[in-house]
């Protein structure tokens, strides 16, 4: 019963956030740092534990697969683009997955971070189940990565606008590659603000970035 | 009334859809991510024409649109590792944070620049 007051309150946060939001579009504003921030703050004042939070959000959690599935349909349909813009995606796609790799472990080392830190940090370009899937065969903490793994998401999020604006990224393809392969869903999210082609192609770069992270990690992390 | 009705049950479609996938995955042990095969096979099924696009387009927008609310209790479950938080949280934060920048510049620079070349075609 507890369960689904949280699960009822974090949509109605959620709802207000995004209200919030479409009002005021300042980029740290966004529903996914704004509702996350309250919700905490809600739970710590009512002593509550995750495990009686999530006995009812977690139900959203189950949303996501279904949500990342629905994917293929934006896929399906700007399928021409895509197949136009092959070798470009392809190419920045093997780019952002090895420099994710590669500089989270070199910069992992330069602060003293352990080993299994430095291993649950590696993978977390990829999309969550990969990532985790990943950092296990490497031998990093599956928790660290999932967490590691949404405050990327997160910080995606939050950055990638700025960067898009600074670095003057134009194309639409270039920035469903650039939120696609750092952020995962949460880039895509992002992606589909600017538009539905941004989209679908962040959607390819995350289903490449996962492969290439599930091919190339384990490999690379041998040589760094 | 008719289009929310429809929506829901293209939104169920795809949970079955997801349901189906994880099956796949543990039984068949793919080193994958059910997400990934249920993407394969809606995406094959749409291309083969069994279903027809109209079929589960008002579902996949509402699940996409909302895509973020679905990971609000992840995010909230950091407060888990609270120790981890206080012991290596900034200098994680600073490695993600230069990281995803890096990230960003070389994925998009690169399509950027390949893009002009070929003059990229964007309908």
């Amino acid at each position: 019963m507890e369960g689904l007051f949280w699960l009822v309150c974090t949509i109605a946060v959620y709802w207000g956030a995004k209200r919030l939001y479409r009002r005021v579009p300042k980029v740290y504003l966004t529903p996914l740092l704004v509702t996350p921030v309250l919700i905490i703050a809600l739970i710590e004042i009512g002593g509550v534990s995750f495990d009686t939070y999530d006995s009812g959000s977690g139900y959203l959690t189950k949303l996501v697969e279904p949500a990342t599935i629905a994917l293929a349909v934006t896929l399906y349909k700007h399928l021409d683009v895509l197949k136009k813009n092959a070798v470009a995606i392809c190419s920045g796609v093997i780019c952002g997955a090895v420099v994710s790799i590669v500089t989270s472990v070199e910069m992992s080392h330069l602060f003293g971070l352990g080993t299994a830190i430095t291993d649950s940090l590696a993978p977390r370009s990829a999309t969550t189940p990969i990532a985790i899937a990943v950092s296990r065969s490497i031998g990093g903490v599956p928790t660290i990565t999932a967490v590691a793994t949404m405050i990327t998401g997160l910080l995606g999020l939050v950055m990638g606008p700025y960067l898009v604006k600074w670095f003057n990224i134009r194309s639409s393809v270039a920035r469903g590659v650039l939120f696609g392969t750092s952020a995962h869903s949460a880039g895509i999210s992002k992606a589909l603000e600017y538009d539905a082609v941004s989209g679908s192609v962040a959607g390819i770069a995350m289903m490449l970035t996962a492969f290439i992270t599930l091919a190339v990690a384990p490999w690379l992390m041998s040589w760094i | 009334m008719k289009k929310l009705l429809k929506t829901i049950l293209q939104i169920i479609a795809f949970i079955g859809i997801a349901q189906i996938s994880d099956v796949i995955v543990q039984w068949a042990h793919l080193p994958i991510s059910g997400s990934i095969v249920g993407i394969a096979i809606t995406f094959a099924l749409l291309q083969l024409k069994v279903i027809r696009v109209e079929w589960l387009e008002s579902g996949s927008k509402w699940l996409i649109g909302e895509m973020l609310l679905f990971f609000i209790p992840a995010i909230v479950g950091i407060i888990n590792y609270r120790s981890l938080v206080l012991h290596s949280g900034l200098w994680i934060t600073i490695t993600i944070i230069c990281s995803t920048i890096a990230v960003m510049l070389c994925a998009g620079l690169v399509v950027q620049r390949l893009g002009r070349r070929n003059k990229e075609v964007v309908s």
